[in-house]
């Protein structure tokens, strides 16, 4: 690389993106532009997306990556993601008859869900950051090893992670075995803090003569400002190549969670013999999860398409499964453009503490959680991406997807008076990137 | 000259092969560079790094004469534009022979890509690499340097 | 048959197969001219990825088995 005399230059008037890039990247790592004499150049790319529920949650997600290999097999990666996330998320409480009133997660202030509407929490609101860095070298020239370590920080989340992993090549390459190792520690600050399992949630209609008592009664609902969560992870590989034109991928993957795994924010409603809505309270789940997964990919290039299908089991100990399909295919014109459709179908079996609702003749379970992402559900995503190359040898991607959660509606509860309520709503979602590679 | 007659009768059965195809069919005949160190090089224009071996033959292309060095790029693409593409982005000043049926890839059973074969001066391959190493650059220029400084 | 018994199953059997099969699979170093191609890299769309293991991993219950799930989102 004939390295830009940058001392003598000019400023950065006619410097195209990526040397700017390359300038704040290596003033990041507090390396001198000048001072080396290794031939690569920083690569990098960004995404832009944009989701959305209608009604619900909308996401905004930008990603920068930047790459640059060294000598002759090491590679460092850097990865900066922020998203901010705004809308309202179904809080658990089944919908009712009449307008229903919540206490908002902070105990300030109250919102009121219309009779016959699901109940939705509309305080979602956070903005996200996240660093992730990983550096890749061999070992000898059949093996190689990737350390990476990952920042996360939002408003009530924080999450520190490391990784590493050893890849073997084995005939001629034709074989590679991996097996690697992640450890994640996070620390959930929820607004309002920690609710207390199955406590009532404590809602102002009047009853309280004093504000004081209201908190008094409020914080006695709470146990902690926070609590933690460990994640260990194995994952092992085997990637061949079959011929030509096909490779298959084989992974299995274990995880094990320790800690606070419920989601404070969400509700269960106790219900009468009328499906009369009699109380609401905190969920919560087993402080501990423990997860299989085997995943199977192949890929293979027909003349002008490379068509590629992966099918993940997972299984864990919450008595969850879930199957997998992903696909797609693309398409190769001439001028380096592509198109690329894209199908996801995911069926999940609820997890064994999930339900809708507790019964007020019920004795309290000792776990329960009527969060919709853990019941009985399918899912679906189509997808289409365009690719193209721009005329400075850039390249540029959009892709579109609708994505539709339908939760399975076998166990419908047969409690008189819900028959002809909605207990599990459908999810629809709509996603917009753009990819640029510069 | 056991060894000449031998790798003659490595190379030969494929010039006959193909005689009267394409004047693409690599007609490699180490013999006749007797009394030159052959460095005979495999590669490709999706081998990623063959785009740092280039440069480096280049190199050496210009430190040793024509009389001592003969460097032989065999391209292994299986269209030629693939190849000719990536010459315009990384010129060569060196030979190219073209082998899009990879019959001398087979011939010499290359490991990897890219793949070198050093020979002496008698056509007896002494040194084989597979890869291109930045690390190994002084081993490569110091094998050269011992077989062009030896008398046989 | 247990989840256990099923993974020691498997793994048997793909061990099986890395052991006896794989050398008959695989292709010479000079035609991998396919297989170099970025497209054809097992990860290939390193953001699509990033992407959509955030959307689904806050969206259902299940997360990784492709690569690390990791931890570091209370996303909802």
């Amino acid at each position: 690389m004939q390295l830009r005399n940058q001392s003598t230059g000019s400023p950065l008037k006619n410097v195209s993106l990526a040397e700017k890039l390359t300038l704040a990247t290596t003033a990041l790592l507090g390396a001198s532009a000048n001072a080396q004499q290794v031939d690569a150049e920083w690569n990098y790319s960004a995404s832009l997306l944009a989701y959305s529920e209608p009604d619900r949650v909308s996401a905004t997600e930008l990603i920068v990556t930047a790459d640059k290999a060294y000598g002759d097999a090491a590679k460092l990666d850097l990865k900066v993601v922020l998203d901010s996330l705004t809308g309202a998320s179904a809080n658990g409480a089944i919908e009712q008859d009449n307008p229903q009133t919540f206490t908002r997660p902070s105990g300030k202030g109250q919102f009121v869900t219309a009779a016959n509407s699901t109940p939705l929490d509309d305080t979602f609101k956070d903005t996200r950051l996240q660093i992730a860095a990983s550096w890749t070298d061999s070992i000898t020239e059949q093996s190689r090893y990737t350390i990476a370590t990952n920042l996360s920080r939002e408003y009530d989340y924080r999450s520190v992670g490391a990784s590493g992993e050893l890849a073997w090549d084995f005939n001629q390459k034709n074989t590679t075995l991996s097996a690697g190792l992640s450890f994640a520690s996070d620390e959930i600050l929820p607004e309002g803090d920690i609710p207390l399992a199955f406590s009532s949630m404590v809602i102002d209609q009047g009853q309280f003569v004093t504000e004081d008592e209201y908190w008094n009664a409020f914080d006695a609902t709470r146990i902690a400002e926070s609590d933690t969560v460990s994640t260990s992870e194995l994952l092992l590989g085997w990637t061949q190549v079959i011929n030509r034109r096909m490779l298959v991928q084989l992974n299995y993957g274990y995880a094990d969670m320790q800690g606070y795994l419920t989601d404070p924010f969400k509700l269960l409603s106790v219900v009468d013999d009328n499906g009369q809505t009699q109380d609401l309270v905190y969920e919560n789940r087993p402080d501990s999860r423990t997860q299989h997964s085997l995943f199977a990919l192949t890929k293979y290039h027909f003349d002008e398409s490379i068509f590629d299908l992966s099918y993940r089991y997972i299984s864990d100990d919450w008595e969850m499964k879930s199957h997998t399909i992903d696909s797609h295919w693309r398409f190769m014109t001439i001028g380096g453009s592509f198109w690329e459709p894209h199908v996801r179908i995911y069926l999940q079996d609820a997890a064994e503490f999930y339900q809708p609702f507790l019964a007020q003749s019920q004795t309290t379970p000792e776990f329960a959680s009527a969060d919709y992402r853990i019941g009985d559900m399918s899912a679906m995503t189509v997808g289409l991406k365009y690719g193209f190359q721009l005329e400075g040898g850039e390249r540029a991607e959009v892709r579109l997807e609708y994505y539709r959660q339908t939760p399975n509606k076998a166990n419908q509860s047969s409690v008189s008076g819900l028959e002809n309520i909605e207990l599990y709503p459908e999810v629809d979602a709509l996603i917009l990137q753009f990819n640029y590679y510069f | 000259m056991l060894k000449k007659i031998a790798i003659l009768l490595l190379v030969f059965p494929m010039l006959i092969a193909n005689a009267r195809a394409n004047e693409e069919i690599p007609t490699i005949d180490i013999s006749q560079f007797n009394g030159k160190v052959v460095y005979l090089d495999f590669w490709a224009s999706w081998c990623v790094p063959c785009r740092k071996s280039f440069p480096w033959m280049n190199k050496i292309r210009q430190q040793y004469s024509d009389d001592q060095l003969v460097i032989i790029a065999v391209n292994l693409d299986k269209k030629r534009e693939l190849a000719d593409s990536f010459l315009k982005e990384y010129p060569a000043t060196f030979d190219i022979y073209y082998d899009p049926k990879s019959l001398l890839a087979k011939k010499y059973q290359i490991k990897g890509m890219p793949s070198s074969i050093i020979f002496n001066k008698n056509g007896k391959p002494v040194f084989a690499h597979t890869g291109f190493f930045l690390d190994k650059i002084e081993q490569y220029e110091a094998e050269i340097k011992q077989l062009t400084a030896s008398s046989k | 048959m247990g989840i256990r018994h099923k993974i020691k199953l498997f793994f048997a059997v793909s061990l099986l197969i890395v052991l006896s099969g794989c050398s008959s699979w695989g292709v010479a170093p000079w035609d991998r001219d396919l297989l170099a191609k970025p497209e054809m890299a097992i990860n290939s769309s390193p953001l699509d990825q990033s992407i959509d293991d955030h959307i689904y991993f806050s969206k259902e219950a299940s997360s990784g088995g492709r690569s690390f799930a990791g931890g570091g989102c209370g996303c909802n």
